[in-house]
């Protein structure tokens, strides 16, 4: 059986154009090899919204409707889902040589392929991990990121610190290698805006009394000066119980309380309520509550279809097929993000500049920048690996 | 103490002379003028005077964005977008005369007198709605993009343009038919069209520019790129403009660059930067063509600005997210 499906192909009524130029576009996935649970934490809780990324996808095509029909473009939408037992060599041969391709992948398999289609030029995005180390060390030619790096989440949240004057940072971290390196990340995120870190606790997943200075939040965050707990924890199995139980009545920031987030339900300005309502009610036979929004994954994959469609008018990239690779390494592109300042890429890392919003779970407190953190360059680049610090020099 | 200093050294004639002399050089002698203000977020209307005072706060329906002149010089006509309505509102009694309904996500307004009839933006639905106005009646729904918002016709009432923000194109209509003429290419997210003369500006607000095409041939005639100083290129989101054809000016509202442009319609050069409040977006001429008022979307409040010596001299308080703004004798 072919492991690929054609699923959509919208058939659009030329204006001006006698012949119609294809937009090939693939998601990868591996729906058998996933190693999380859809979001779910212990006794199947969800904790967070992991969806497949096609909704916003194909979002993101309806989206562009009047764009593919004032250029003569028709979209080809093909769904490659990896099956391990078989060659990933041949699986992905499937797909176009002009293609978008979408990477929904988990992190050892995503990098396999993001390196096969790399050798073979083709154009991949990012849409899922935060990690560093895809940027910096992997740091591919034809690989973008169009979801934030953790240096973009923890920037913007240790700029909204220093902007509150919450300068005393108290760290609990989980045990995990991931809580780890992410406390890493988040510490360097604070230092270099000039927050001071009070002490770094790491939390235990135990009820044992032996270890209660570890397992619970009150003695765990006891014994220390600070104006706010930074919370770290990857899986969301303890960090929620944090709040509210610190021993000092401090807030509490990171994985849980107030987020740094690439999309929200409930930013309210920059046109973003309607392009929540639209994500809900554009495919009427599946419609969504009011209470659902795109995830981060998926935000980054509408903004990587968006990235092609938006610069259509800027940049000439169609002949027979549209070519992504004209458009995304065009120094003009650009994207409507709905976050109140249009994204663009970073040269240096194929990153996909954007504000992040600092979240709770029903509001948008601060959309960063934060006021007074200003870049030479680029209203967004004190968030993230500027150009000095990035390892991966690509332009 | 004071009071005191005051009866000693000062009779009561120079005392009115200084205060007329501190009067007449502490700010423009504005002719009288009445300003109304929608506020989105307080779902009100406000009406301010020349000195910037807010005399009424008028509770009107939920969102209103969109106002434009009615057909009498008493009347505005306000699009609430929450309410799928737009109303006619009285100024000078200060009550709703009638509305229209249902106008789904009623946005931006266009009135053409001539034939009596209203032009609205339907934010959600990606079309626009022509209206009779005496009657309340739909007289047609045009197609557009998605997130149609600025919308402008003709003074002959042949031609009407729509912007749609997502969709980053015009659709032209033609004014009586309603057949689409064709569609205008845009930058990033146009929001405003405003004709002035054979041309049609329209403002990218992600885009960070203004463009300018002629309203015959929809060709693109020229643009203008802002940078005023301090603000990097993508922290300019233009939104509203507005003519001043006495001064050859044009005014545009630079958003998140918290400033306003001034352009010499001839040249297109950028002839000053005004820096105002927070997000400016709203813009009001007064009747006069001396003031310009200034909406700031994300500080919510107005600035006044002195168009004769180019400078602000007044911020007030508006309501919570001023949309648009009205000026009257």
């Amino acid at each position: 059986m072919r492991s690929w499906i054609l699923l959509l192909i919208i058939a659009t009524s030329l204006m001006n154009h006698a012949l119609a130029a294809s937009f090939h576009l693939a998601i990868v996935t591996a729906s058998n090899a996933e190693e999380s649970n859809r979001g779910r934490s212990f006794a199947g809780i969800q904790t967070r919204v992991e969806r497949p990324v096609r909704r916003a996808v194909e979002l993101a095509l309806f989206e562009s409707k009047t764009s593919f029909e004032a250029f003569g473009i028709v979209p080809e939408l093909q769904v490659v889902d990896i099956d391990a037992k078989r060659s990933l060599k041949d699986q992905l041969k499937a797909i176009h040589s002009n293609a978008l391709i979408i990477l929904d992948l988990p992190k050892p398999e995503f990098i396999e392929t993001a390196k096969l289609l790399d050798e073979r030029g083709q154009t991949t995005v990012n849409v899922r991990h935060p990690d560093i180390d895809l940027r910096d060390t992997l740091c591919l030619p034809s690989l973008y990121h169009t979801i934030p790096s953790e240096r973009m989440y923890f920037d913007a949240l240790g700029q909204f610190l220093i902007y509150r004057g919450w300068r005393k940072v108290l760290v609990v971290h989980g045990p995990t290698d991931k809580d780890r390196l992410r406390t890493q990340i988040l510490e360097r995120s604070l230092k270099k805006f000039g927050a001071n870190i009070s002490d770094f606790r790491e939390f235990t997943l135990s009820h044992h009394p032996d270890d209660r200075d570890k397992n619970k939040p009150e003695f765990l965050t006891g014994d220390a000066s600070y104006d706010v707990v930074a919370v770290i924890d990857s899986s969301k199995d303890f960090g929620r119980y944090i709040q509210y139980s610190t021993r000092r009545a401090r807030p509490v920031v990171g994985d849980v309380g107030l987020t740094p987030a690439g999309w929200h339900r409930t930013l309210e300005r920059y046109g973003a309520p309607q392009l929540n309502e639209r994500y809900q009610s554009f495919d009427q036979e599946n419609s969504l509550p009011a209470s659902e929004a795109m995830s981060d994954e998926e935000f980054a994959a509408w903004s990587a279809v968006k990235l092609i469609t938006n610069s259509l008018g800027t940049i000439d990239a169609i002949s027979e097929t549209l070519d992504p690779r004209k458009i995304l390494a065009h120094p003009d592109t650009q994207v409507d993000l709905y976050k109140g300042t249009r994204g663009s890429i970073r040269r240096w890392n194929n990153q996909l500049r954007q504000p992040i919003l600092l979240a709770t779970g029903d509001a948008v407190v601060a959309v960063a920048p934060m006021p007074k953190f200003l870049h030479p360059k680029h209203y967004v680049d004190t968030l993230g690996l500027d150009e000095p610090e990035s390892r991966c020099k690509l332009r | 103490m004071e009071k005191h200093l005051y009866r000693v050294n000062f009779n009561r004639k120079i005392i009115v002379f200084l205060v007329l002399i501190i009067i007449s050089i502490g700010g423009p002698r504005a002719v009288a003028f009445e300003a109304l203000v929608t506020n989105e977020r307080s779902g009100d209307v406000i009406h301010v005077d020349e000195d910037g005072r807010t005399n009424h706060v008028v509770p009107i329906c939920n969102r209103p964005r969109g106002m434009v002149r009615g057909l009498v010089d008493s009347h505005v006509i306000i699009a609430c977008s929450d309410d799928h309505k737009v109303i006619t509102y009285n100024r000078a009694t200060r009550t709703i005369e009638s509305e229209i309904s249902p106008v789904r996500g009623a946005m931006n307004i266009a009135i053409h007198n001539a034939s009596s009839r209203l032009f609205v933006t339907n934010e959600g639905a990606a079309r626009a709605s022509a209206f009779d106005l005496s009657s309340g009646q739909l007289i047609a729904e045009l197609p557009t993009g998605l997130e149609p918002d600025g919308i402008a016709i003709t003074d002959d009432g042949k031609t009407l343009f729509v912007a749609s923000e997502n969709a980053g194109l015009v659709h032209v209509f033609d004014g009586s038919t309603y057949e689409q003429q064709g569609v205008i290419k845009t930058n990033l997210r146009p929001r405003r069209i405003t004709l002035f003369k054979k041309e049609l500006w329209v403002s990218s607000e992600m885009g960070s520019r203004v463009e300018i095409f002629d309203i015959e041939t929809h060709a693109k005639r020229d643009e203008v790129i802002f940078a005023p100083k301090g603000f990097r290129p993508e922290q300019m989101t233009p939104v509203d403009i507005a003519f001043n054809d006495l001064a050859n000016e044009a005014y545009i509202a630079l958003g998140s660059a918290n400033h306003i442009a001034i352009v010499d319609i001839t040249t297109r050069q950028i002839t000053k930067y005004i820096l105002v409040g927070r997000r400016a977006w709203g813009l009001g001429l007064s009747p006069d063509k001396q003031t310009l008022i200034v909406l700031n979307g994300l500080s919510d409040d107005f600035t006044l600005i002195d168009l004769q010596t180019k400078r602000p001299y007044l911020t007030k308080r508006a309501g919570l997210i001023p949309h648009s703004i009205k000026v009257f004798e």
